[in-house]
């Protein structure tokens, strides 16, 4: 078992969780950046821990799991897991016991509203860096745009939509 | 009156407050069914902790969710986590949320290891380059959805090209931009605050009020 590489799971996990704001899809931006730079992980494997998020129940910061276990197997599984979990607990503690001051206060809604339009920007550069290879591949096209629709009208849930996906490569393939 | 019944219901509370094991019971529930992320999942959360269960009250539960917003991380995480907290204290939140995280963790480490095993298998890569598209899609209609909900305000749309661009141009940390967001925000409230006290200090005087 390697610590070193432990650590730097626990820590490169922590500060994912710990600047994810703006909901659960915010913190992909920052895995990916965190996976690129350590070079754990290709680009199609990235995109396998998004998607195993989005089909097992939990939160999508669940994909942190996926990357801990592929660079240190079980042990590295625990510690991303719970490394991207905990700057939530701390907060909502936090939170909890400072609460009236907070929530008077209107810097912290002005953050947010600085915060919020870098997140969608952020979410936007992953979606075009992971789309740009599918590009010379008119189905991959058609699906990106079938799922993308489908997700926005609501009537389909995530899971349901990755797993058609996953189903109709594996056609393309016959 | 509606003050009397909110206590009552608060004193309540205390007494059935539930120990650690229930609580992480229902959350290994939550945990279990609840596919999908998002909408429903929150609609699961609502009616396991305030409708089956007495544990907090249409207005505690409100609050949790703009609590939770305003914490980083998934939303889901955030709002159980505080709420296992008003239960029972830092031990049931420790213990709940590792029940409610327990089920996708066993689920992800047995599909990492058969994916790791198999992924070059051209079925697997097949299924891969669907995953990958559906992926994508997704992630297009988050930036969709967030877009809709985002405030209607210039500064917004400023703050977001320029992230978007920064991001195009340069190799940077989206840590380093989601903080620049933040200070934009808060020097945009204290210009205002700047400002209005500058308007307001001389009409004071002709009681324009």
């Amino acid at each position: 078992m390697d610590i070193s590489l432990l650590y730097n799971l626990a820590h490169s996990f922590f500060k994912v969780g710990m600047f994810g704001f703006g909901g659960g899809f915010a913190m992909v931006p920052l895995m990916q950046n965190v996976v690129h730079q350590n070079a754990w992980l290709t680009p199609v494997q990235f995109a396998a821990a998004i998607a195993l998020g989005q089909v097992t129940p939990g939160p999508v910061a669940i994909s942190a799991t996926f990357i801990g276990y592929k660079v240190a197997g079980f042990s590295g599984a625990v510690v991303a897991t719970i490394a991207v979990f905990i700057p939530s607990l701390v907060a909502m503690y936090l939170l909890d016991k400072f609460y009236l001051k907070i929530r008077t206060s209107h810097i912290t809604q002005a953050i947010m509203h600085g915060v919020l339009p870098v997140v969608i920007a952020i979410i936007l550069h992953v979606a075009i860096s992971m789309g740009q290879p599918l590009m010379h591949s008119w189905w991959q096209i058609l699906t990106v745009i079938a799922v993308a629709s489908l997700a926005i009208s609501r009537r389909i849930s995530y899971g349901a939509l990755i797993a058609g996906s996953v189903v109709l490569g594996m056609l393309m393939v016959l | 009156m509606q003050n009397k019944n909110e206590k009552i219901l608060e004193t309540e509370q205390t007494d059935n407050a539930p120990g650690w094991l229930d609580v992480a019971r229902v959350y290994l529930k939550i945990g279990t069914i609840g596919f999908g992320g998002g909408f429903a999942v929150m609609d699961l959360i609502h009616s396991e902790l305030v409708e089956k269960h007495p544990w907090l009250t249409e207005q505690r539960y409100q609050n949790m969710v703009a609590l939770a917003e305003m914490a980083p991380g998934a939303l889901t995480v955030n709002l159980l986590s505080g709420i296992a907290y008003r239960l029972g204290g830092v031990k049931t939140m420790i213990l709940a949320t590792t029940a409610l995280i327990m089920p996708s963790f066993v689920l992800i480490t047995l599909l990492a290891g058969a994916f790791l095993a198999w992924q070059n298998h051209p079925m697997v890569k097949g299924a891969l380059d669907g995953l990958t598209a559906g992926v994508v899609g997704l992630l297009l209609a988050v930036v969709w959805s967030m877009v809709k909900k985002a405030p209607r305000h210039w500064c917004c749309f400023v703050v977001g090209l320029l992230a978007f661009v920064l991001g195009i141009v340069m190799p940077i940390n989206p840590i380093w931009l989601v903080l620049m967001g933040g200070m934009a925000g808060a020097l945009k409230v204290v210009v205002e605050t700047l400002r209005n006290r500058h308007i307001n200090t001389p009409s004071e005087n002709n009681g324009t009020k």
